[in-house]
Parts: structure tokens; sequence; C-alpha cells
């Protein structure tokens, strides 16, 4: 019998949960530099998908998934054990992000008018007939501020308290963005009624 | 307007499952209640569906940890970091350490380059025995080495030392490896092209003999492939052309001519092939040039010729009482490939240029190398200086009979010394006082004669005169005379040196030109 149990304790799978990261994250503190890589492992896929919501470039997933990671590694002796340690890292995976738009934006100023209109040059295409590549370049017209909240709770599933946290508002602030994200986008999508019907 | 956002808000959180089971209840039923809330909450639940299906994740990247991994190592903490400057922070740190060293003991490179030399100079010059030895030089061998200027290095014949004078004046020496010298027989040619009886052919043979003894100390070699020359052999074989064309002028002048080449007039025109021969033997030859299979330098090295030969009788001795016969050990000289590949290109050692191939190595000497030994012509100066030399050997005072009664004494005695001059002039035969020999007058010459009343042999020369008259053989101006005739030839020899000076390198040209003529 005791044997039998010990077998059904080996043939269960490993679930990860908030300690794994914890401990992970004391080993790595204790000098075991190894534990950072499972890190890396098990959080770079949601990392580098964020990065891709809120910028829409895949060109630059992974540089700037690299940098959040080098941030992490970093700091991560610091870490004070307060908050999971998925919403310290999707701060700063928003931060980046932000850091990043930010600069588009300062070189956008040097741009020429031109480029300018022809980068928003989609909004009118009537011959728009993707519903997806539609609703994504309609969720880009949305401000920062409103699209990053949207898309980290309708694709990564991210509950208003992680989203809170991440960007560093209050719970009800996020509520408000995300509610008028989707009025923005509804207000966006109506010439394309038909074709998203 | 601020109540209707603030329900939709609620929609909107309802449609995100995030109120409070109290606010889901409330906003349930109001829903019941408002068209309007219920027409909006389907809005916002289609642009939730069009938003979560809108966007698909990124694709997988299976290397990303791998690229955070190698991304730490380079941008780690700090010493991590620099990690990788470490090699550009320790040839920096090397270099200013060495000029440091350098600023506090500039003399320490040349004194590491010393010991290198003088490392590799002993391991080269072990063991070295002369060349005579590996190759088993005949009379022919070293008759060739005069005329054709080239000594085999074994005894297949196969390998050669060729030694030459260049363009410049500046001496070469090449060591050839498949080389194949035709012209044979050369010393039996010269015999009969001489006419030469029994007993000139011996003294051909002794010359030779003589002149490969001496050669012994001039080439030598090891089991090493080293081949160490000495920078006096060019001399040697001047003098021994010299030798050579000088007994061929006295054997038979009329042949000679016909026999040797016109470039070695030189050679035979000056009668001072002795007085050429012992400057050669008299120079101290000790620097040589030590061609190795890896590299090329010089270096004094004092071969002890002596010991080398009770060494050998030693041996040989031995042999004989063991009843084996003594085993030369074979010379095949040969180069590294790396040493060839280096010098493919003409390359200065230093000091010399050297050209290396396969089978040949040829090095040009500075011409300060080798000691410059010019053939002179002292024959018209040398009766002359000779004659004036008997005359300083047989100067002397002659002092005329005197009466007896007639005496007086001087006598002097140095303080610091057993020596004095003792002058009893009541003594007859005062010459033989006073026909000392040259050093004897010499001394006395340099001594203070103020106590005797007169201050040179001058002034002695007065001194007697009062006692005797003119009578007194002092023959001054004989011997200004002959003082004058020395001054005179010795100025016309220092001209003659000049101008042989000048010709020598001419000479040379030429003798390097005769080795295309038959002997």
């Amino acid at each position: 019998m005791k044997n039998k149990k010990k077998k059904t304790e080996l043939q269960l799978p490993q679930i990860l949960n908030l300690d794994d990261d914890f401990s992970l994250i004391k080993r790595f503190i204790e000098g075991d530099e190894s534990t950072f890589n499972l890190l890396v492992v098990r959080h770079k896929e949601k990392v580098r998908n964020i990065i891709y919501l809120t910028l829409n470039n895949h060109e630059l997933v992974d540089d700037i998934a690299q940098e959040v990671f080098l941030t992490v590694y970093k700091n991560l002796g610091r870490f004070r054990f307060e908050s999971q340690f998925t919403t310290w890292l999707y701060r700063i995976t928003i931060n980046k992000c932000k850091d990043h738009l930010r600069k588009i934006k300062i070189r956008s100023i040097f741009t020429s008018i031109k480029d300018e209109e022809e980068d928003f040059g989609y909004s009118t295409s009537p011959d728009e007939k993707d519903v997806a590549e539609i609703v994504r370049k309609a969720i880009d017209q949305l401000p920062e501020k409103l699209k990053i909240p949207l898309l980290l709770k309708d694709i990564e599933g991210l509950s208003y308290q992680e989203i809170a946290e991440s960007i560093q508002c209050e719970i009800g602030t996020v509520k408000s963005r995300i509610f008028r994200a989707r009025e923005g986008l509804r207000n966006i999508l109506k010439p394309y009624e038909k074709e998203l019907m | 307007m601020k109540i209707y956002t603030k329900k939709y808000e609620l929609l909107s959180a309802y449609v995100d499952d995030e109120l409070s089971d109290t606010e889901i209840r409330k906003l349930e039923d109001e829903l019941r209640f408002s068209k309007d809330l219920q027409e909006k909450l389907d809005d916002l639940k289609r642009v939730k569906k069009l938003t979560s299906k809108s966007v698909k994740s990124v694709p997988e990247n299976h290397y990303f940890d791998t690229r955070v991994s190698a991304a730490i190592r380079n941008d780690g903490p700090w010493l991590f970091r620099i990690r990788k400057y470490i090699p550009v922070v320790g040839i920096v740190a090397l270099s200013i350490a060495l000029m440091v060293v350098l600023k506090v003991n500039p003399g320490i490179i040349n004194s590491l380059l010393e010991r290198q030399k003088s490392n590799i100079s002993e391991f080269y010059t072990q063991n070295l025995k002369p060349l005579l030895y590996a190759a088993d030089l005949t009379n022919e061998d070293i008759f060739n080495f005069a005329f054709y200027h080239q000594l085999p290095l074994d005894n297949q014949k196969s390998q050669y030392l060729l030694l030459g004078t260049g363009q410049n004046g500046s001496q070469f020496c090449e060591i050839k490896s498949n080389y194949k010298f035709n012209n044979t027989n050369n010393l039996d040619k010269f015999v009969k092209g001489l006419n030469l009886n029994a007993i000139q052919k011996q003294q051909v043979d002794s010359i030779l003999s003589n002149y490969a003894i001496d050669l012994q100390s001039q080439v030598l070699v090891n089991e090493k492939n080293t081949v160490a020359i000495n920078s006096n052999i060019w001399n040697y074989n001047k003098a021994l052309i010299a030798d050579l064309v000088s007994f061929a002028a006295r054997a038979n002048k009329e042949e000679m001519r016909n026999v040797l080449p016109a470039g070695f007039d030189s050679y035979y025109n000056n009668g001072s092939v002795a007085r050429l021969v012992n400057e050669v033997r008299s120079e101290n030859g000790n620097k040589y040039i030590f061609i190795t299979p890896d590299t090329i330098f010089s270096d004094s090295f004092n071969f002890d010729k002596e010991k080398f030969s009770q060494d050998m009788k030693k041996l040989n001795e031995e042999m004989k009482k063991m009843n084996k016969s003594g085993e030369n050990f074979s010379f095949n000289f040969h180069m590294d490939s790396n040493f060839v590949n280096k010098t493919k290109i003409p390359s200065y050692n230093g000091q010399f240029k050297i050209y290396v191939d396969s089978n040949s190595c040829l090095i040009h000497l500075p011409q300060v190398f080798v000691p410059q030994i010019q053939i002179p012509n002292l024959d018209s100066m040398s009766a002359n200086i000779g004659k004036a030399a008997d005359l300083f050997r047989s100067f002397s005072f002659n002092f005329p009979e005197m009466s007896k009664g007639k005496n007086f004494n001087y006598k002097y005695f140095y303080s610091d010394s057993g020596k004095g001059y003792n002058f009893n002039f009541r003594v007859f035969g005062l010459d033989s006082t006073f026909n000392f020999k040259n050093h004897k007058m010499d001394s006395m010459f340099g001594k203070n004669f103020r106590r005797f009343n007169f201050n040179s042999p001058d002034s002695l020369k007065g001194f007697y005169k009062s006692f005797f008259g003119d009578s007194t053989a002092f023959n001054q101006r004989e011997i200004e005379k002959e003082l004058q005739q020395v001054q005179r030839q010795l100025e016309l020899f220092q001209k003659q040196m000049d101008k042989l000076q000048k010709q020598f390198p001419k000479n040379e040209k030429h003798l390097k030109s005769s080795k295309s003529v038959e002997i």
C-alpha cells in the first residue's frame, strides 16, 4: 500500500505554483545562478507575448524580452517577495515596452509627415478583408494607456489586480481604461460592421 | 452621462468576470429591466470576442533562453564583464611593466639576448672537430681549396664549403649539397705542368700538408650539423696561393705562366710570401661563423688544437689495443626546413646576409668581418731596412789608444737598483766597454748624465773631443744619413701600402674569375 502511494506521488506531474518562482529566486539569491535559466524558460513566452501585443512588432520581441530578463537578472537579488514574481516581471516588461514606444515617439518627431501618413494609411483602406487584421490594426489605433490593459486582459487573461500592479495604477483605473478601450474599439470598427458580422 | 459610464464600466468588468458577488447580483437585477444595458452588454461581449480572436501568440523561440544566458555572460556583474577585457588589460599591464623594467634596467634585453646567444653558442660549439678529421682531406683537396676556394665537408664529397669574394670586396661562404666538382687531378696537372722533379713534388706536398694542419682549426664540424668557419680562412687561402705561386715561380718561372692564370700575378710579383704567411698565422683567429641547421651566428671560440691531437692520439692507441680501427664520424649537413622556409628571401641575421634553399646556404659577410691582411711588396725595402738595422747594431764609440798614466775613472750607481755604470779609462780596449748591444746603448741614452757634466752622448762626444781631439770615430754624419734613408724608405713603404689597399679588391675580382681557368 505504501509502495503504491509512493508510486502515485512519483507519477504526479510537477505543477508550477507561486512557491516555485519564490524558491527558485531564493536559490538564485543564495548563489545558484542556474535557477535563473529555469525562470526564463518558465516565463519567456508570456513576456514575449506581452511585448508582441504591446508593440505589434515581432522583430523587436526577442530584443526587448532579452532586455527584460537582463533587468530581472540584475535586480533579482533585491526582490522582496511582497508580490508575485510575475507581477514584477510584467511590470518590467510593460515598462520596457513603454520605453521603446517613447523612443519611437521621439524618433517620429524627426521623420517626415509622408512616412507618418503611410504608417496610418491602413485605417481607411476599403479593401481590408481579414477580420483579425482589421481588429488588430484598430487596437493599434488605441492610446497606449488603453491598449495595454485591454490586451493584458483579453489576450493574456491577467486579472485587474495583476494589470493594476503591472502598469502601476489603481484597479478602478484599469476597469475604466479597459471599458474605454472597448468603446474606442467599437467606434473604430463601426465602418467594418458588415465584415465583422 | 457619468452614471451611465459607471454602469457601462461595471458591465465591462462583468464581461471580464471581475465583479464581486454582490456587484454581480445588483447588476444582473438592473439588466433584467434595462434594454439599453442589455444592448451595451452584447456590444461589450462582441468586442471582447473580437479582441480575443484578433491576436495570435508570437511564435515560440526555443533558443531564447540560450540567448539570454549569453547576454547575461556578456552583460553580467562587473567582474563577469571585465573578464572579456582581461587579455587586453593583461597586455597593457605587461607593456607598462616592461617599460618600467627597461627604464630601470635598460641593459636587460641585451643581457637576455646575450644569455640566449650564449646558450645557443654553447649548444652548437660542443664537441667541434676539425674538418680534416671528418672529411679526410687530401693534398688535392687542399690544392683545390687554394685555387678553387672549396673544401669538401664529407668523405663522399657531396657537400662542399665554398669561399669567395664578392664584387664589393666582401667575403662570402656557401655550403652546397649535391655539388659535383668536375675538375679533378689538379695537383697532378700542376706538378706535370711545371715539370717538377721528385724533390720539388715533395716540397709541394709539404706545403699542402702544412696548410692542411693549419686548416684543421679553420673549419670545424660536429655531429650537431654545425660548421664553424674561422674568419681568417680567407687569409689562409691567400697565403696558400702565395706560397704555391711563389714556389712555382722559383721552380719554373717560364712554365708557371702557362700553368697559372694572369690573375695570380699579384701573388708572385712580390716575394714577401713568408712575411704574409707569418702575418696570417699570427692573426688571433678565434672569431668563427657558426652555420647550424636552424641559425647562423658568429662568436669567439678557442679550439685547442693540441688537446684535440692528444685526445685523438689517445683514442687511436686505445682502439689499437682493442684491435678496432678508429671510425671517423660521418658529417652530413642539412638545414632545418623551417629555417629554409623562413629565409627563402635574402635575410639579414644581425651581420650576415643569408640566402638559403634546400641545397645551399650562402652567407655574405660584412667587410669588416675578415681580418684584412694585404699582400705587401717589401722586397725593395727589406734590404735597406736590414742594412740600416745592421748599422745600428754595429754602432759604437771608438777611442784612441791612450798613453799609460793618463787615467780617470767615472763611477755611478743608481740608488734604487743594483745597476750602475763604471767608466774606467785606465783600462785599454775601451771599445769593448762601449761596443754594447743596442739595448744597452738605449738604456744609456735615457739616463741623466748631468752628474758627469754632460747631458747626452753628444755632449759626451764633446767631452772626449776635449781630451782626444777629433780622433774619435763617432761618425754622426753617417748615422744621420742612414736615418734619413730609413725615413725615406718608410714613407715609400707607406705609399705602397696605400696603393695595395686600393688595388687589392681588383686583384681579388681577378682571382674569382680564375675559377674557369684550367690548371
